[in-house]
């Protein structure tokens, strides 16, 4: 720390450090740590004969997975939406980059009733699908679909500036060395795009994992079949269980922790891999 | 392979890039497109490379029609000023590109791509950097590396962009005589952008100038720098002095000055621009003797290599000269800072300001 402060031109590094880790600590690191505490009071035991019930086992694979999905959805949507905004000029091109922030916007209980609404077996799209079979809302289907929504901006807004900064002269090259739209597109496009992709994946997931708001309208909350984590956590708060609460919390923490972690590596290790010397 | 472009034509909006541009290159040959920003050279380049379509006109490969062929089938190398390397692929993935995107049936196997990828490390003399990323490398570098990569589907026209535009000073005169030598090597025809003066006539056969859209003057280097055939290109090539005057009975009057024209086609004409090159001018002390020239103030003397650059500033007021010296004629002739001075020019060209415009069309 003292050698970079020496070698620096930037003033002030003593200062905006302190307060970094201050803001860190009070924002992130003590709320955290106080759940990992509260967590302790069960002993390991506890802490694990907790979070090892079936129903909760249940509701991991249901958040997880449906997060996953999500995620997965809308990166290759998401993508698809960026690559239409930056590449096409169109009227009301600013309308539709506007609405892919809705989401973000909309406070999320409103999200959920209308997508419980509109996804039910008499709603707009539910009564599409019903004939075939198909039921959306108040099943594990309208959590992945309630989880996309609220994913959506950070695919499009992560890839989005990586696009637009994407050197026409790439393609230019690829195209005059005798490469097909598709394998420019392959070849050349898309290792650029995925470190971005990622991230914005690795964004719409940790959302997804942690959404509450949207999905218990939509879900149906039945145990075992379409329970979220988050719910079980609201749950136990409710029924004063609090180690039982946080230690829920914690081993969510910990599984999105890694995953999160892991996206990074990956990333880091693509975008490192051709600067090396 | 031969090219004719013929009359071609290209508007962005309301600006007319390319106003009927109509040429010739022969197999073999290296052209530079030389002219300023804006004058629609890599419009140019662009369009025979298949990048851009032209609004009407044709560009002829070998006698066949061309102009609607893409890019990926005109079997062009195209380089590009800012390298367009591919940044998460190594040097040999790189130049490799273009063998392996090829249908299954004419790809090389991987054996064949590897030794030709490694030939033409070796010709562009960058074998040691094949594993390594673009971002790596100096611009230089990247450069050799993008031309060895055009160079890899054996392209039958080799287009650059301003190849070194991006690069500084001391590497582009390295790279310019290295591509020079290299076209020597492989012969393939080839066209290059350029707003260097310096480069295309160091480096090209044949100069092609171009000013707002048209052909101004086309011709072997010396020949455009000698003789060249309308104002703008006088300008544009080397450094010059225009002076503003008339043409009476032979004699240009410039000012105060009168100056006997030699050999000159142009007697009379009102107005006329006359254009001196900094060299062909000499620069004699006023000691009253009654010689004939342009008066002038020495404002500012500079020496630098073999040569003495003179500031003058016209006595009637009328603007700035430029005179080069040679070491031997300073010395013979020691002129000061403030002195008053005679200038003379040794060789003079006049373009009559009513002339009629460049022709827009050269057919060679």
């Amino acid at each position: 720390m003292s050698v970079l402060r020496k070698n620096s031109v930037l003033p002030g590094f003593n200062l905006a450090m302190g307060f970094t880790l201050l803001y860190l600590s009070l924002i992130v690191l003590i709320p955290l740590s106080a759940t990992f505490i509260k967590t302790a009071s069960l002993g390991w035991g506890g802490f694990w004969q907790v979070i090892t019930t079936p129903r909760v086992l249940a509701s991991y694979k249901l958040t997880f997975s449906a997060a996953l999905i999500g995620a997965g959805i809308n990166t290759v949507f998401g993508l698809l939406i960026a690559w239409v905004l930056v590449r096409y000029e169109f009227f009301g091109k600013k309308v539709i980059d506007a609405i892919v922030d809705l989401p973000f916007a909309l406070p999320t209980a409103v999200a959920g009733i209308s997508l419980a609404t509109i996804y039910s077996t008499k709603g707009w799209v539910g009564q599409l699908f019903a004939p075939l079979g198909v039921k959306i809302a108040y099943t594990p289907l309208g959590v992945v679909v309630a989880l996309t929504f609220i994913g959506l901006p950070f695919v499009v807004r992560t890839v989005q500036p990586v696009l637009e900064e994407f050197e026409v002269e790439l393609e230019e090259a690829a195209a005059s060395l005798g490469a097909t739209r598709l394998q420019t597109f392959l070849k050349v496009i898309f290792p650029t795009l995925w470190p971005a992709l990622l991230t914005g994946f690795a964004l719409a997931f940790a959302r997804a994992v942690g959404e509450y708001g949207s999905v218990i309208f939509i879900a149906g909350n039945i145990p075992m079949v379409s329970e979220i984590t988050p719910l079980l956590i609201i749950t136990k708060l409710e029924q004063y269980d609090y180690a039982g609460a946080t230690a829920l919390a914690s081993s969510m923490l910990i599984v999105s922790f890694i995953l999160l972690l892991a996206i990074n590596l990956l990333q880091w290790w693509g975008q490192h891999r051709h600067t090396k010397h | 392979m031969s090219i004719q472009i013929r009359y071609i034509t290209k508007s962005f909006g309301n600006f007319q890039a390319l106003k009927g541009i109509n040429f010739d290159i022969a197999p073999g040959e290296l052209v530079a497109l030389l002219g300023p920003s804006g004058c629609g050279k890599t419009t140019l380049l662009r369009i025979i490379a298949g990048l851009e379509w032209p609004d009407s006109g044709q560009i002829i490969f070998h006698g066949v029609d061309a102009t609607s062929r893409h890019v990926r089938e005109r079997e062009v190398g195209f380089v590009f000023q800012h390298y367009a390397l591919f940044r998460h692929m190594t040097v040999f993935e790189n130049i490799a590109f273009g063998l392996r995107v090829r249908p299954k049936a004419t790809r090389p196997t991987e054996h064949e791509i590897k030794e030709k990828v490694l030939r033409l490390l070796k010709l562009v003399q960058l074998e040691w950097l094949s594993d390594r990323y673009p971002p790596q490398l100096s611009g230089g570098q990247r450069q050799r590396i993008a031309l060895a990569r055009a160079l890899a589907v054996e392209p039958k026209v080799l287009l650059l962009d301003e190849p070194f535009g991006a690069l500084d000073a001391k590497v582009r005169k390295d790279l310019r005589r290295w591509l020079r030598n290299l076209h020597d090597e492989l012969h393939v025809t080839s066209v290059f952008v350029t707003h260097d003066q310096e480069e295309a006539l160091e480096v090209a056969d044949r100069i092609v100038v171009m000013n707002a859209g048209q052909v101004e003057q086309i011709g072997a280097p010396d020949e455009v720098y000698e003789h060249p055939a309308t104002p703008f290109v006088y300008q544009f090539l080397g450094d010059v002095n225009l002076f503003h005057g008339r043409v009476d009975d032979g004699w240009a009057k410039i000012g105060e000055a009168d100056i006997r024209l030699p050999e000159q086609e142009v007697d009379q004409s009102d107005s006329a621009l006359f254009f001196v090159r900094p060299h062909e001018i000499e620069v004699n002390r006023s000691n009253g003797n009654g010689v004939k020239g342009i008066g002038a103030f020495v404002r500012d003397i500079r020496r630098y290599g073999a040569v003495v650059r003179l500031e003058l500033e016209r006595t009637d007021g009328d603007g700035f000269v430029e005179a080069v010296l040679s070491r031997e004629e300073f010395k013979a002739n020691t002129v000061r800072k403030g002195d008053e001075v005679i200038l003379q020019p040794k060789r003079i060209k006049v373009f009559p300001q009513a002339a009629e415009p460049a022709p827009i069309d050269y057919v060679i």
